[in-house]
């Protein structure tokens, strides 16, 4: 999951420059690694890469600041819709 | 008036009152006027005299805002840059204009040690969250300054209306970058008509989302502080529900944005979950909005009036603005001239077009710039006897009301910024693999326009996608780099070799990106 996400970051982002350390608690606003319209591609990749919606109040740092927080958001909402279809 | 007046006016009448808001921290007018003294001061010590130009490079709104008005104070003229930039970016900007001192933070001192030799001009610095011990000979750690150099305010530099108060970089008419220079007079008569026709008031506050250092964002700074209003400010719009959080938490009376603003809230935010009572008026410039938007925001909020409004940073900010309940009738419309402005839509003979036939804008009064910064040639082109021929091409209705109908320039409205695509056709033509490029702005549904390359590659030489975006956002902000990169053939062009941008955003014409785009990827990858 976690490489997933960072795949995702370099390749749109970081353009797979060499040597850019990306550390998976660093804060995308902080950093300023992503932009508005960034984060909107981000939100996009989510939803078709991982098959849910995200809602429009979920669009906050607490899911989306970092690699780390991205992941346990995508964790959590991917186990709710198996435990919703299962 | 003065442009420095303002603050101190505010801060006489208001002096308790909180001028600003940002990141839980309140300043009011009487502190923003005693940080703005001691900017003065500082500068004066540090040798800064009248008609001297001083940059701004820093991202703290109250930094920022203070430093503003410093250099007023002092007899200087702002130079407030984009912190989005590059050491080149910064170098040609510093040395453009002669900036002599500048007012930054420390995570923007390693941009300013990287200027080399070519940048002579640039001789004190001052940084907040700088240690003293790092400042060196010539800089100055912001955060002493207030102690350093108190001097009572209400003694400020003799300036006149007729001197230059700022220095606005903005991608020009004429194309590259361009220095906009504004008088006091043209700023301050701008920021009165907008007051005027905005009905601003001490008691109105606004969200401010948009940065400072274009014209659109210093209008909005302007005149809140001339009004005695309150500018709450957030300036990051990576998470649009903290904002509306913060407009509902704040009571703010208004908002304003660019067309990408508007839409990233209605597609990419809870925004219909919220209320704000106290909201009044919402303001959109910077560019084309879609009428669907507009009309989608005043059905979000129909008791908001929602103001559309154009202008250029060659006339300060502001030229013409649409009467809210004009709104639905006349759709798309820039609206009618602010207070103060005329508009004419002339043809190339400098006649008046008739009801729906297309010409060029032309504005004149006394919000319209001195000229760009040592460059009387290409003052001239737009500046023709006091009035400044837009570039923008429109037509005029029966009733009188302006509708845009294309830009005459190239230049590229991507978001809040306006790029010239020289500005990367350049970069991209340092890379060893690149013959040649085109850079053109396609239609986007938050961007308004995305920036796309096409690129035309030396015989034999291979280059990936990826390759490219490294070299551009070496050299480049991240703003001026392209969302869309196309390999081509061939570039389209006149027999004199202009490159024929028109056919390369029509996607049958023969080749264009959309008839050649996919294969030469994979060609070049």
């Amino acid at each position: 999951m976690h490489d997933k996400i960072r795949e995702f970051i370099f390749e749109n982002f970081l353009f797979n420059a060499e040597g850019s350390a990306l550390d998976n608690d660093a804060s995308f606003l902080e950093t300023g690694i992503i932009d508005s319209t960034g984060m909107l591609e981000l939100v996009n990749w989510i939803q078709e890469t991982y098959g849910f919606e995200v809602d429009d109040t979920e669009l906050v740092p607490e899911n989306l600041d970092s690699v780390n927080r991205l992941a346990i958001y995508i964790d959590r909402k991917t186990q709710a819709a198996t435990r919703v279809s299962g | 008036m003065l442009v420095h007046d303002y603050l101190i006016r505010s801060a006489e009448r208001f002096p308790e009152k909180t001028a600003l808001v940002h990141g839980g921290r309140r300043t009011s007018y009487s502190e923003l006027l005693s940080l703005a003294s001691s900017v003065s001061s500082w500068l004066r010590h540090a040798g800064v005299e009248k008609g001297d130009r001083v940059a701004i490079l820093n991202d703290d709104p109250r930094e920022y805002i203070s430093s503003y008005f410093g250099i007023l104070m002092a007899g200087g003229i702002v130079v407030a840059l984009n912190t989005d930039t590059s050491a080149r970016t910064l170098g040609a900007q510093i040395s453009g204009c002669g900036v002599s001192a500048a007012i930054t933070q420390a995570k923007f001192m390693g941009y300013l040690r990287d200027l080399g030799k070519g940048v002579t001009s640039l001789k004190s610095v001052a940084a907040s969250g700088l240690k003293p011990s790092d400042a060196g000979d010539e800089g100055y750690a912001l955060s002493d300054l207030k102690d350093a150099f108190v001097f009572p305010p209400g003694t400020p530099a003799r300036s006149a209306r007729a001197d230059l108060a700022q220095v606005i970089y903005t991608s020009g008419t004429t194309g590259g970058s361009s220095a906009v220079t504004l008088r006091h007079s043209n700023l301050a008569a701008n920021t009165a008509s907008i007051i005027e026709y905005l009905k601003l008031g001490e008691g109105d506050s606004v969200m401010a989302v948009l940065p400072f250092f274009y014209s659109y964002g210093n209008s909005v700074m302007l005149t809140h502080i001339a009004a005695g209003g309150r500018l709450v400010v957030n300036q990051n719009f990576l998470y649009p529900n903290l904002i509306l959080d913060q407009m509902a938490a704040e009571e703010v009376t208004g908002f304003s944005g660019v067309p990408s603003t508007y839409a990233i809230l209605l597609n990419r935010s809870a925004l219909r979950r919220y209320k704000f009572p106290a909201l009044r008026y919402m303001t959109q410039a910077g560019g084309a909005m879609p009428p669907r938007l507009a009309r989608e925001m005043k059905s979000v909020f129909p008791d908001v009036d929602f103001y559309v409004m154009y202008g250029q940073t060659e006339a300060s900010a502001r030229l013409s603005y649409l009467e809210p309940h004009e709104l639905l009738r006349k759709a798309g419309s820039v609206g009618k001239a602010i207070p103060g402005v005329l508009l004419e839509v002339l043809d190339e003979g400098g006649g008046p077009v008739g009801p729906g036939e297309t010409g060029e804008i032309v504005a004149s009064g006394e919000n319209i710039m001195a000229g760009y910064w040592r460059e009387p040639e290409k003052t001239a082109r737009v500046l023709k006897n006091g009035k400044l021929w837009t570039g923008d091409l429109a037509r005029v209705d029966e009733e009188g009301f302006i509708y845009i109908v294309s830009r005459k320039s190239d230049i590229i409205k991507c978001g809040s910024h306006r790029i010239h695509p020289a500005e990367i056709e350049e970069v991209l033509a340092e890379h060893a693999a690149v013959h040649e490029s085109a850079v053109i702005g396609v239609e986007d549904e938050i961007l308004g326009e995305a920036l796309k390359a096409l690129v035309v590659l030396k015989t034999g030489y291979q280059c990936s996608r990826n390759e490219l975006l490294q070299h551009l956002k070496a050299l480049l902000p991240s703003y001026k780099v392209p969302q869309h990169i196309d390999f081509i053939p061939e570039l389209p062009k006149t027999s004199s070799g202009k490159i024929k941008r028109a056919l390369l955003k029509t996607p049958s014409a023969p080749g264009s990106p959309g008839s050649i785009g996919q294969r030469s990827q994979k060609e070049a990858g």
